[in-house]
């Protein structure tokens, strides 16, 4: 290429970056300006692309009335459980198909990967009743279980895959220095297994905040975050709670995208290493 | 015996727990929802749970509002789903371009996928309001007194919906379709551009058949999404207006939760099942026909 199509061509990659990152970013910034704005200028027309007034008044609103501290708690209370018990039980699982390999195993296998494709709404109704018989619904451990089954399919998937690539002479190393079969998982698998394990916490942790569907019908009283959202109360007359919900979504939204900054290349990997043997 | 042989139970062991919470949460529901289906559990109108056979079933036949949910459910899928293959493959082949960009725009583009869809979809109800939505803000700039309620109108309330739901899952499709490109070894393309081939023929002959195995298999999930898609709905035209944009599983939610139709709501789910099971029949068995 020469010189002149090559500078051509920068420029349109640079020209087509922006592009994509106006239409990702504008609609962001409009709920950020929007979040810390004054009523009077919230509801501007045109809109003031450049606010000239600011105020926390939405968030102190959330923070004082709508209660927002128990929501980020709750969330905490079920994503941290759910993540390190979802982690190690589908090490486990994930160990055993890829080990012991046999026909029955791989069937297992097959059913758990296949499960979800079955959608949420199709399981709701009987599972809620399920759940209220053992008076699990609106409790935390009956949450974590639910936010657990959710995570299962795809971690067991990428750690299997990850594991294929370990190879067992390692392992049999161990062995022959006398490790039993749990130090040999707890002392040789784990540590190996740690990238992976820790491109799934990621991937999972933004999977546990987002979690819509289970808060919304297993949990009246034990609100998270995505619920909180989608309840706040309407302190104006319009559909949309626009004050209050803009500076709430900021508030989801600053920590998933400092999130993403620092992870990129993690969740990019975890993201790419689902779909590829998917 | 064998020491392996002696612990053939272990790995039994150690999907126990796998097993027991996926069977309880969605095996066990799902054989429910396929028993609650032919049973009249209608308990506004004192359905005490008894037998009925298909009534179910039949009652969906002259269902206007069925009728209106599939519609849309399809139009939404197919619409979709052209729109996220043709779009997420460019963008993949934008991400997949060395620049110095490359970082930034690859941070830029996970964060549609990384936000709830229940902010997305709330924001885009007042996004997308006539007199204080931002996109009419921004369509006012190139056209004066520009004036539209796209949420009151059927059909623009459908196509923001779709907007939207490509807004935000389009980047995910292509960051998946990435993963593909980078598996095409460079000097294939070395080869092409030896033997003259421009670059346009060069996606043509080589690019696309490399993706298309990946591109048709992320493609049964992206379908099955956004069959049972409900969150954005839910969050951001609460099926209206006039049910039109009310898909299968919103509707399945407003039979078991608001009209505590139980055996409806399940045969609708069973119906929504079925649709699913063929689609991801008929897309295996065109990749199996693909890879031939």
């Amino acid at each position: 290429m020469n010189t002149t199509k090559k500078r051509t061509f920068k420029i349109f990659q640079w020209l087509i970056t922006i592009v994509i990152a106006l239409i990702i970013l504008i609609p962001i910034y409009w709920i950020f300006i929007s979040s810390i704005k004054p009523n009077e200028d919230l509801f501007a027309v045109p809109i003031e692309w450049i606010p000239r007034h600011f105020t926390l008044k939405s968030y102190v609103t959330l923070i004082e009335q709508v209660g927002i501290v128990p929501q980020i708690i709750n969330t905490l209370i079920i994503t941290i459980p759910t993540l390190i018990i979802s982690t190690f039980i589908c090490v486990l699982a994930a160990y055993a198909f890829e080990r012991f390999a046999t026909k029955k195993l791989t069937f297992a296998y097959g059913i758990i990967v296949f499960s979800a494709l079955i959608p949420a709404i199709v399981t709701a109704r009987p599972l809620y009743d399920f759940f209220k018989k053992l008076s699990l619904v609106d409790t935390y451990p009956g949450l974590i279980l639910l936010y657990i089954s959710a995570l299962v399919p795809f971690s067991v998937l990428i750690i299997r895959n990850y594991l294929s690539g370990i190879p067992t002479e390692i392992e049999e190393a161990a062995e022959i220095d006398g490790a039993g079969f749990f130090q040999k998982i707890f002392y040789v698998i784990i540590p190996l297994l740690k990238p992976a394990i820790a491109t799934i916490c990621i991937i999972n942790f933004i999977n546990c905040l987002n979690e819509f569907f289970i808060p919304l019908f297993f949990s009246q009283k034990i609100k998270v975050l995505t619920i909180g959202i989608s309840t706040l109360p309407r302190a104006n007359a319009y559909d949309v709670p626009w004050d209050l919900l803009s500076a709430m979504g900021c508030i989801i939204l600053i920590p998933i995208i400092v999130f993403v900054m620092i992870f990129e290349e993690k969740i990019m990997d975890g993201i790419m290493a689902g779909g590829v043997k998917s | 015996m064998t020491k392996r042989n002696k612990k053939w139970w272990l790995p039994w062991v150690m999907i126990l727990p796998v097993i027991l919470v996926r069977g309880l949460t969605t095996l066990y529901p799902v054989i429910m929802t396929f028993i609650n289906s032919f049973r009249d559990m209608d308990v506004i109108r004192g359905g005490q749970g008894g037998f009925i056979g298909l009534q179910n079933y039949i009652r969906m036949l002259s269902d206007d509002k069925i009728a209106t949910s599939m519609e849309f459910t399809i139009i939404f899928t197919v619409v979709s789903m052209a729109f996220h293959i043709i779009l997420g493959i460019c963008l993949a082949l934008i991400l997949n371009m060395k620049f110095k960009g490359k970082k930034f725009l690859r941070t830029i583009v996970l964060i549609p996928w990384a936000m709830p869809m229940i902010v997305a979809g709330r924001a885009a109800r007042w996004g997308f309001n006539g007199q204080y939505g931002f996109i009419n803000d921004l369509i006012g700039k190139f056209i004066d007194n520009f004036h539209f309620d796209w949420l009151v109108n059927v059909d623009t309330a459908r196509i923001a919906v779709i907007l939207v739901d490509l807004w935000k899952d389009i980047p995910y499709f292509a960051i998946l379709v990435l993963a593909a490109l980078q598996y095409i070894p460079g000097d294939i393309y070395e080869a092409a551009k030896i033997d003259g081939a421009s670059s346009i023929k060069a996606f043509f002959s080589i690019t696309l058949p490399n993706i298309m195995k990946t591109v048709m298999s992320i493609s049964i999930f992206f379908t099955m999404w956004r069959v049972t898609n409900f969150e954005l709905v839910y969050a951001m035209t609460s099926g209206g207006p006039y049910d039109g944009t009310s898909v299968l599983s919103y509707r399945i939610l407003i039979e078991a939760f608001n009209n505590l139709n139980l055996g409806y709501a399940s045969a609708i789910a069973v119906v929504l099942f079925l649709i699913m099971l063929i689609l991801s029949g008929l897309n295996v068995a065109g990749m199996k026909k693909f890879s031939d």
